[in-house]
C-alpha cells in the first residue's frame, strides 16, 4: 500500500491559542493543508502516439496541488471495487485501490472498449475532498469521456454529484461537461470533491487516443470521516 | 549454454542456414488461399507484447481482415489480453498458443500473414518459421540481432516467395515520402545535401528498468520456460528464475539479446539517412559509452559519424542516441543541403523547413504559390549584442509542409502497404532484402564504438 503523505502549507504556529476576530485568516490556514501522494516513478515506453483532441490542457510537469481540511484522509485504500466490465481483460478491478502506481506490465487493469465504469464503496459515506486518478501513465495519451461522480446511491440514480466532466460532446450521455481533456502523466489527475457528502465514487471513461480500451492503476478518494 | 538459441523441443531451427533444409520448399498448401483482393487477409500474432499490441490497435481498423491466431509465451499476462482485446473488438475466439512453432505447424495452412513483435533475437527464427510455413510475415524492426541473422530472412523471403515486409513504417509515411520524392528529388529545395544530423535523446524515465509487481509475479513465464526460449543464451551458466525474469522483461539491456540503443531507436533513422541520400555509407565511425547506467551490457550513449558518396557528392551523417537525456529536440532526422534543411520526424511539430539565406526567394516563393511548401516565418536574427554580425551568416527563413500531413498512427501506410502487397495491389515499401541494405551498416555501430576503430565497408560488410 502506497503511503499518502500530507504535507503542511506553511509554518503551523503551535503558540496560537486564542482565536482572535484579526487571526481569522491564519486560523484557516492552520486548519488546511496541501493534499500530497506517493508520485510514482516517471516511465515511458515507446514511440509517442499522436493526441489530437480539443482543448488539450498542458502537459503536468509537476504534481497538482489542492488545499484540503487538515482532517483529510485517505478512505479508499482496499476498497471494494466494481465495475460495468466484471471481467477486465487483464488485470483486477482490485489494482484500482491496491496503492501501487506504477506504470507498465502487471499493474493496471484492462477493461472492455466503449464507455465503461468503475465504482470505488467507501463503506460509509463521507465529505469527499478530493479523487486522485492514474488511469495509464506508461505513455502519453488522453482518455475520453472522464467523467467523475459521487452518490450515496449505489445505483447512481439519486443525489449523483458529478465532480469533473470532460465530455464535450455529450457522447457518454450523461450531459456535456465543460473540464478540459488532459494527458496522462505520473502526477495523475487530482479532482477537487469540494466535500461532497457520499458512499460511492463512480468514474467512467470512453477509451484513448492509442485505442479503444479503459485502464486504471489506481485511484485515491481523500476526505473525513463523520 | 553457448548455442545461440536454444530454440524448443525439436530444435526446428538450429541455425537460420539450415531452415530451408528443415522444412524444404514452401510445400505447405494453403487450405483455403487468398483468391481475390476482396478476400479476408487471416492473420497471426507471434508476440503480444507492447509492440505488437500497438501494430494490433493499428491494424484493426483496417478492413477486410480476420485474426486466426496468437502466441505470447507470457500466457497468463500477454496472450490473454491480446486474445480478450480480439474477442471484443471482433466478437470471436482466437487459438491461441505458448509456442510459435505449435501454431504455425496447426494454424499456418490457415493463416495468410503473420506479424512478428518477439526480441529481436526471435526476429530471424520466428521470420524464417513463418515464411517456410507458407506466411506472408510483417516483422518488427531491428531485422535481427545479428547480421547473420537478417541475412537468414532475406534468404528464407527469396528461398519461399513469400511476402517479408520489414517494420521501418516512415517509408510508408507520406510525410516523409513527399519529403523525400517532391521537395527533395523533384524540387530540389536543400540543393547539394552535404550532412545529415539525426538524434532520438529520451529521458531517464523512458529508459528506465521494468519491473513486474510481486503480487503478479506468477504472470511471468518461469525459468525453465524462460530457458528454453532463449534468455539463458550465451551465459555458460543457469541463470535462476529471478535473473531471467529480469533479461525478459528487459531484454534490450542484453548484447545477447538485442543490439541496444543503437539498434532499438538508431535503425529508424539512420535507415532514413541510406533511403534519403539513395547512397551506402562508406565508412562508420562510432564513440559510446555507459555514463549513467553502469550496470547495463549495451552503452547507454552512442554517436556515430557515417562517410557517403552520394549521387551529388560527398556527404557525412552523423547520428546520437542518448538514453540519458531528453533535452535537444527529441527525435528527428536533419537533411541540411547547400540551398535549404529539412527536419523531419514522426512528429508533425519536428518538421521544419529552413531556406538559406543566399537563396533567392523568389524561388522559393514559386513553391509557396503552387502549394509545395508554406511559409512560417521570416528569419529573426539573434539581436543579442555578442554576436559579431560580420561572421555570422544571415537567419534561414522558416517554411513548413502545408497542411502538415499528419497522421493517426505512425504505422497504419505501413500496414496497409503489407496488406495491399499481399492482395496484389502494390510492391512492399520495404521489403526484407531493401531493408537489409540499409540496416547493414548499423549492425557494425557498435563494433565502431568498442574499437575505437573506423571500419571501412567493404561489400562484405554490407552484402544482403
Amino acid at each position: 500500500m502506497s503511503t499518502h503523505l500530507f504535507a503542511a502549507c506553511g509554518q503551523k504556529d503551535d503558540s496560537a491559542v486564542e482565536p482572535s476576530p484579526q487571526s481569522a485568516a491564519s486560523d484557516r490556514s492552520e486548519q488546511e493543508i496541501a493534499l500530497t501522494t506517493e508520485i510514482p516513478r516517471e516511465h515511458r515506453e515507446g514511440t509517442p502516439q499522436p493526441i489530437k483532441m480539443h482543448n488539450l490542457e498542458k502537459v503536468a510537469t509537476d504534481a497538482p496541488v489542492l488545499i484540503v481540511p487538515k482532517e483529510t484522509a485517505l478512505l479508499s485504500a482496499g476498497k471494494n471495487v466494481t465495475g460495468s466490465d466484471d471481467f477486465p481483460i487483464i488485470g483486477e478491478l482490485s489494482y484500482i485501490t491496491d496503492g501501487d502506481k506504477e506504470a507498465g506490465e502487471g499493474y493496471f487493469v484492462e477493461l472492455l472498449d466503449g464507455l465503461q465504469w468503475v465504482q470505488i464503496d467507501l463503506d460509509k459515506a463521507a465529505r469527499i475532498g478530493a479523487v486522485w486518478i492514474w488511469h495509464y501513465h506508461l505513455e502519453a495519451r488522453a482518455y475520453h469521456d472522464v467523467i467523475v461522480q459521487l452518490s450515496n446511491d449505489p445505483e447512481f440514480k439519486e443525489g449523483v454529484t458529478t465532480i469533473f466532466n470532460n465530455d464535450y460532446d455529450n457522447s457518454a450521455r450523461t450531459g456535456k461537461g465543460s473540464d478540459r481533456p488532459y494527458v496522462e502523466t505520473r502526477f495523475g489527475k487530482l479532482i477537487d470533491a469540494k466535500n461532497t457528502e457520499a458512499r460511492y465514487v463512480r468514474l467512467y471513461s470512453n477509451g484513448n487516443t492509442s485505442g479503444d480500451m479503459n485502464h486504471y492503476i489506481e485511484v485515491e478518494v481523500f476526505g473525513i470521516v463523520r | 549454454m553457448n548455442d545461440p538459441i536454444h530454440i524448443n523441443r525439436r530444435s526446428f531451427l538450429k541455425s537460420s542456414a539450415t531452415a530451408g533444409l528443415t522444412l524444404g520448399m514452401p510445400t505447405i498448401l494453403k487450405s483455403n488461399p487468398l483468391k481475390t483482393a476482396s478476400d479476408e487477409i487471416r492473420i497471426g500474432l507471434i508476440g503480444c507484447g507492447a509492440q505488437q499490441e500497438v501494430l494490433y490497435d493499428t491494424m484493426k481498423n483496417i478492413p477486410g481482415i480476420r485474426f486466426v491466431a496468437a502466441c505470447d509465451i507470457m500466457m497468463e499476462g500477454r496472450l490473454k489480453k491480446m486474445v480478450g482485446r480480439i474477442r471484443s473488438a471482433f466478437g470471436y475466439r482466437i487459438n491461441h498458443y505458448s509456442d510459435a512453432e505449435t501454431m504455425l505447424e496447426k494454424e499456418g495452412k490457415h493463416m495468410d500473414a503473420v506479424f512478428v513483435a518477439t526480441p529481436d533475437f526471435w526476429h530471424a527464427p520466428h521470420t524464417v518459421m513463418a515464411l517456410e510455413a507458407g506466411c506472408h510475415v510483417y516483422c518488427e524492426k531491428m531485422m535481427s540481432d545479428t547480421l547473420e541473422g537478417a541475412r537468414s530472412m532475406v534468404a528464407a523471403m527469396d528461398r519461399t516467395g513469400q511476402l517479408c515486409q520489414i517494420g521501418h513504417q516512415r517509408r510508408s509515411n507520406p510525410r516523409y515520402l513527399y519529403v523525400l520524392n517532391e521537395l527533395i528529388r523533384k524540387q530540389q529545395i536543400c540543393g547539394q545535401i552535404v550532412n545529415v544530423n539525426g538524434q532520438w535523446n529520451r529521458s531517464l524515465g523512458s529508459s528506465s528498468e521494468k519491473t513486474y509487481p510481486e503480487k503478479n509475479i506468477h504472470h511471468l513465464p518461469d525459468a525453465a520456460t524462460l530457458r528454453q526460449y532463449g534468455f539463458n543464451r550465451n551465459i555458460s551458466r543457469l541463470l535462476d528464475e529471478t535473473e531471467l525474469r529480469k533479461r525478459f522483461l528487459n531484454w534490450r539491456f542484453y548484447k545477447a539479446l538485442s543490439g541496444g540503443p543503437i539498434s532499438d531507436l538508431g535503425a529508424h533513422q539512420i535507415d532514413i539517412f541510406n533511403w534519403f541520400l539513395d547512397a551506402r555509407p562508406k565508412s562508420v565511425q562510432a564513440s559510446g559509452g555507459r555514463s549513467y547506467f553502469d550496470d547495463r551490457e549495451h552503452f547507454d550513449n552512442v554517436m556515430c559519424l557515417f562517410d557517403y558518396d552520394t549521387p551529388q557528392g560527398n556527404a557525412r551523417a552523423f547520428y546520437q542516441v542518448l538514453t540519458t537525456t531528453s533535452a535537444g529536440g527529441g527525435y528527428y532526422e536533419s537533411f541540411m543541403g547547400t540551398q535549404g534543411t529539412i527536419n523531419i520526424s514522426e512528429r508533425e511539430a519536428y518538421t521544419k523547413i529552413y531556406k538559406e539565406s543566399w537563396v533567392p526567394s523568389a524561388e522559393w516563393r514559386r513553391l509557396v504559390d503552387k502549394g509545395f511548401l508554406k511559409k512560417v516565418s521570416a528569419g529573426r536574427p539573434s539581436g543579442s549584442p555578442d554576436a559579431i554580425a560580420s561572421y555570422e551568416s544571415a537567419p534561414p527563413d522558416e517554411y513548413a509542409i502545408p497542411g502538415g500531413i499528419g497522421l493517426n498512427s505512425p504505422y497504419h501506410h505501413h500496414i496497409q502497404n503489407f496488406f495491399q502487397a499481399i492482395r496484389g495491389q502494390a510492391k512492399l515499401n520495404c521489403d526484407a532484402c531493401h531493408a537489409l541494405e540499409s540496416e547493414a551498416p548499423i549492425y557494425w555501430v557498435n563494433q565502431a564504438a568498442e574499437t575505437n576503430e573506423t571500419i571501412t565497408f567493404t561489400d562484405e560488410h554490407l552484402r544482403t
